[in-house]
C-alpha cells in the first residue's frame, strides 16, 4: 500500500512541525497563543494549519514529477540548473537568436 | 518593536534628523559608497528628447529624458528639478506613503552639487529606491523588523552605479514587509496606495516595490529602481500605469540587495515609458566583480537605441521583425482587461514588423509554473535561519513563508532545479522557437527561469468604484533580449499614449476620507499566499 502525507493524522503533522523548527533552531513556543496586532505574527494555532496545507500539498506533488517516466533514463536528464538563463549564456547558446 | 511613522517623516525637517543623514549630507555622492570591489557602469549616452509641453509647465510630468534634455538645455536646473519632487512629497506623501524613508537634505546637496558640475548621464534625477538595496549611511528595513537600524556601510552596486551616472536619491521606497506583497508596515497595516486610487486603499497598488511605483506614478520620484522575485517590478508597474524592466538574471547586479530568494532575485527599474526603463537599465546593467551572476554574460546591447521608435516614411515600424507569441489563455479572464488587451493586439499587428502568433503551453505548465513555484521558499529561509532562531516574531505578518522553506528536503530542492532545466527546454526550443517575444499571462514562469520580461501600460478598467485604474501587460523574451522587448515597446508607446497619463493629485477631501476609513490589514495567510 502507497504511502503519502494523506495518510497523517494532525497529530502527527503537528509533531513533526514542531520538531522540524526543534531541529533547526527555532522555538515554537516563541509564537503567540493569541493574535499579536502589534507584531501581526501568526499564532502557533495559524502556523500549524498553514504548514500542515502546505505539507499535504508541495512536497508530494514535487516528487510526482520527473523528467521521464522512465526511472533509469530519467536520470539522465534535465541535470538540475539554479540559474537557467545564466546556464545559457555560460554555454554559449544565449546569443545570437 | 513598533516602527511607528518616525521612518516616514520628512528627514530634513528637524535638526535631529539632519543630524542623523550628516554623513551622507557632507560627503559628496561618489564611489565612496560603494562596495570594495565597485566597477563602474557602462557609459550611457542619453538623446535629446521632444519634450512635451506639460512636462515644461511642471518638472515633474517629465520623463527621464525629459528630464536630462530639459537640464541639458538649461531650462531648469537639479535643484530646482528636485526642489518640485520634494514639493510634491511634503504635499501628498501623508496620502500616499511611498516611502519608508526621505532623505530630502542629502537630495538638495547633491542637487547643489550637481548644479555646480554637472557629470554623468542621470545627473539631477530625483530617484526612489526600493528600500531592500543597501544605501550607505541610510537605514535600509525592507521594510521589517529584522532589519530594523540596520545601516548599511556601502551601497549597493545598483545604487552606486545611479550615483555615479549622477541620479539623486530622494528616498527609499515603502515595499512588502522583506519584499512579500503589497506595501504593509511588518504586522501587515497597509500602507502605501495606488497613485490612482489614493482614496481607496483597498485597490491593488501592486507588490513587492509598491512604494517605487506610488512614487513615479504619483510623481514625488522622476525614475525608480525594484526588484522581483515573483512579479514585484512588473506587476506594481502593471498596477499604476508604468513600464518596468525586469532584465534577465545577471544582466544587473543585485550585491547588495536583501536577498528574498537567490536563484529569483532580479533587480531593475520601474519607469515612466520604455526610453526611461532602458535609460535606467543600461546605467544598472554590465559585470559587477561582487555577483558572479553578472559574469561571462553577452554584452550588454544598446538598450536606449532598442527604446527608441523607428519610423519609414513617418510611420511606426518595428525595428526588427518580431514574431509576437499569443498563449491560449491569454485573453481570458475579466471582460474588461480582455477587451484591452484585444485592442493591444490589434495595436500591435498594424504596426508593420509585427507579426501575430498563437503559442501553446507544454503539457506540464501549470504543475512547472505553480506548485513548483513554492521550490523558491527553501531560499529565503536558509539566509535569515539566524534570525528565524533569534525570534520567528521579527518576520511579523511575513513568517508563513520563511518557515515553509524548512519543510521542502533538499532533494525536492534539487527535483526543483531539475523541473527549472527541463521547463527552460520547454520554453526556448518549444514556445519561444515559435515566437520572438511571449506575451504573459503572469510573471512567475519567467522569473522561475530568469528571463526578462516588460511590463506596460494598455489602458484603464473599473474596479469596483473606480472608473478608471490602470491596466497593464507583460511581455517576455529569451535570455539577454532585453533590447527585443524595448523595441516592441517603444513602437507600441510611439502609437499609443497611455504611458503619458498621470493621476489626479489626492484631494484633501479626499486625503481626509482615507484617513477616517479603518485601513485594510493583510493576515499572515493571505501574505503566504501572495507573497512574491
Amino acid at each position: 500500500m502507497a504511502v503519502g502525507p494523506s495518510s497523517l493524522s494532525t497529530e502527527q503533522l503537528n509533531a513533526f512541525i514542531v520538531a522540524r523548527l526543534a531541529i533547526s533552531g527555532i522555538d515554537f513556543n516563541l509564537l503567540p497563543a493569541d493574535p499579536d496586532p502589534a507584531t501581526g505574527v501568526p499564532t502557533q494555532t495559524q502556523v500549524l494549519s498553514s504548514l500542515r496545507s502546505f505539507l499535504l500539498a508541495n512536497p508530494a506533488a514535487v516528487n510526482g514529477w520527473r523528467p521521464s517516466a522512465d526511472a533509469a533514463l530519467g536520470q539522465q536528464l534535465a541535470p538540475p540548473l539554479e540559474y537557467p538563463s545564466i546556464t545559457e549564456a555560460w554555454t554559449g547558446k544565449a546569443d545570437g537568436r | 518593536m513598533s516602527r511607528g511613522l518616525n521612518r516616514r517623516v520628512f528627514l530634513a525637517g528637524s535638526a535631529a534628523a539632519a543630524a542623523g543623514t550628516v554623513a551622507a549630507t557632507t560627503i559628496p555622492w561618489t564611489a565612496a559608497h560603494a562596495a570594495p570591489a565597485f566597477q563602474q557602469g557602462r557609459p550611457v549616452d542619453v538623446p535629446d528628447v521632444d519634450v512635451r509641453p506639460a512636462a515644461r509647465a511642471d518638472l515633474t510630468e517629465a520623463t527621464l529624458a525629459e528630464a536630462v534634455t530639459l537640464l541639458r538645455r538649461r531650462a531648469t536646473s537639479a535643484t530646482e528639478l528636485v526642489e518640485a519632487h520634494l514639493a510634491r512629497i511634503a504635499a501628498f506623501e501623508p496620502t500616499y506613503q511611498a516611502f519608508n524613508a526621505v532623505t530630502a537634505d542629502a537630495a538638495r546637496a547633491a542637487a547643489k552639487a550637481a548644479d555646480r558640475r554637472r557629470s554623468g548621464p542621470l545627473a539631477g534625477i530625483p530617484l526612489c529606491i526600493k528600500d531592500n538595496y543597501f544605501t550607505a549611511g541610510v537605514e535600509t528595513t525592507a521594510n521589517s523588523f529584522v532589519f530594523e537600524g540596520f545601516v548599511p556601510p556601502y551601497d549597493a552596486t545598483a545604487v552606486a552605479r545611479l550615483k555615479a551616472a549622477g541620479g539623486i536619491v530622494v528616498g527609499k521606497g515603502q515595499m512588502g514587509p522583506l519584499a512579500t506583497t503589497r506595501a504593509t508596515q511588518p504586522n501587515g497595516m497597509v500602507t502605501t496606495v495606488n497613485a490612482w486610487t489614493p482614496q481607496d486603499p483597498s485597490v491593488d497598488p501592486g507588490g513587492s516595490s509598491t512604494g517605487p511605483a506610488t512614487a513615479v506614478a504619483g510623481r514625488l520620484a522622476c525614475s525608480s529602481i525594484g526588484t522581483q522575485t515573483g512579479g514585484s517590478i512588473v506587476g506594481p508597474s502593471n498596477q499604476q500605469n508604468l513600464t518596468g524592466l525586469k532584465p534577465t538574471m545577471g544582466r544587473t547586479s543585485i550585491y547588495g540587495i536583501i536577498p528574498l530568494s537567490y536563484t529569483r532575485d532580479h533587480s531593475g527599474p520601474l519607469a515612466r515609458d520604455v526610453l526611461d526603463a532602458a535609460i535606467m537599465t543600461a546605467v544598472l546593467a554590465g559585470p559587477d566583480p561582487n555577483d558572479p551572476r553578472t559574469l561571462g554574460l553577452p554584452a550588454v546591447p544598446d538598450l536606449v537605441a532598442a527604446a527608441l521608435p523607428v519610423r519609414k516614411k513617418g510611420k511606426v515600424v518595428l525595428r526588427r521583425s518580431t514574431t509576437i507569441g499569443v498563449p491560449p489563455d491569454y485573453l481570458t479572464g475579466n471582460a474588461a482587461v480582455v477587451a484591452l488587451r484585444r485592442t493591444f493586439l490589434d495595436t500591435l499587428a498594424a504596426i508593420p514588423g509585427a507579426k501575430l502568433v498563437d503559442v501553446t503551453y507544454p503539457a506540464d505548465w501549470g504543475l512547472l509554473t505553480g506548485t513548483f513555484n513554492a521550490i523558491r521558499l527553501s531560499e529565503r529561509t536558509e539566509p535569515f535561519l539566524p534570525y528565524l532562531k533569534q525570534d520567528p516574531k521579527l518576520f511579523g505578518v511575513s513568517l508563513l513563508s520563511w518557515l515553509q522553506g524548512l519543510f521542502l528536503s533538499g532533494d525536492e530542492w534539487i527535483t526543483g532545479q531539475r523541473a527549472k532545466h527541463h521547463l527552460l527546454r520547454e520554453v526556448l526550443d518549444g514556445v519561444l522557437s515559435r515566437c520572438d517575444v511571449l506575451l504573459q499571462t503572469g510573471p512567475v514562469p519567467f522569473d522561475i527561469l530568469g528571463l526578462p520580461e516588460l511590463g506596460l501600460p494598455i489602458g484603464f478598467a473599473p474596479v469596483g468604484a473606480n472608473p478608471a485604474v490602470p491596466v497593464g501587460t507583460i511581455l517576455g523574451a529569451g535570455p539577454y533580449e532585453e533590447d527585443r522587448l524595448l523595441e516592441v515597446g517603444a513602437a507600441y508607446q510611439a502609437v499609443t499614449d497611455w504611458h503619458t497619463r498621470r493621476p489626479a493629485d489626492p484631494a484633501p477631501p479626499a486625503a481626509a476620507a482615507r484617513s477616517a476609513t479603518v485601513k485594510p490589514r493583510l493576515t499572515p495567510e493571505e501574505v503566504a499566499a501572495t507573497t512574491a
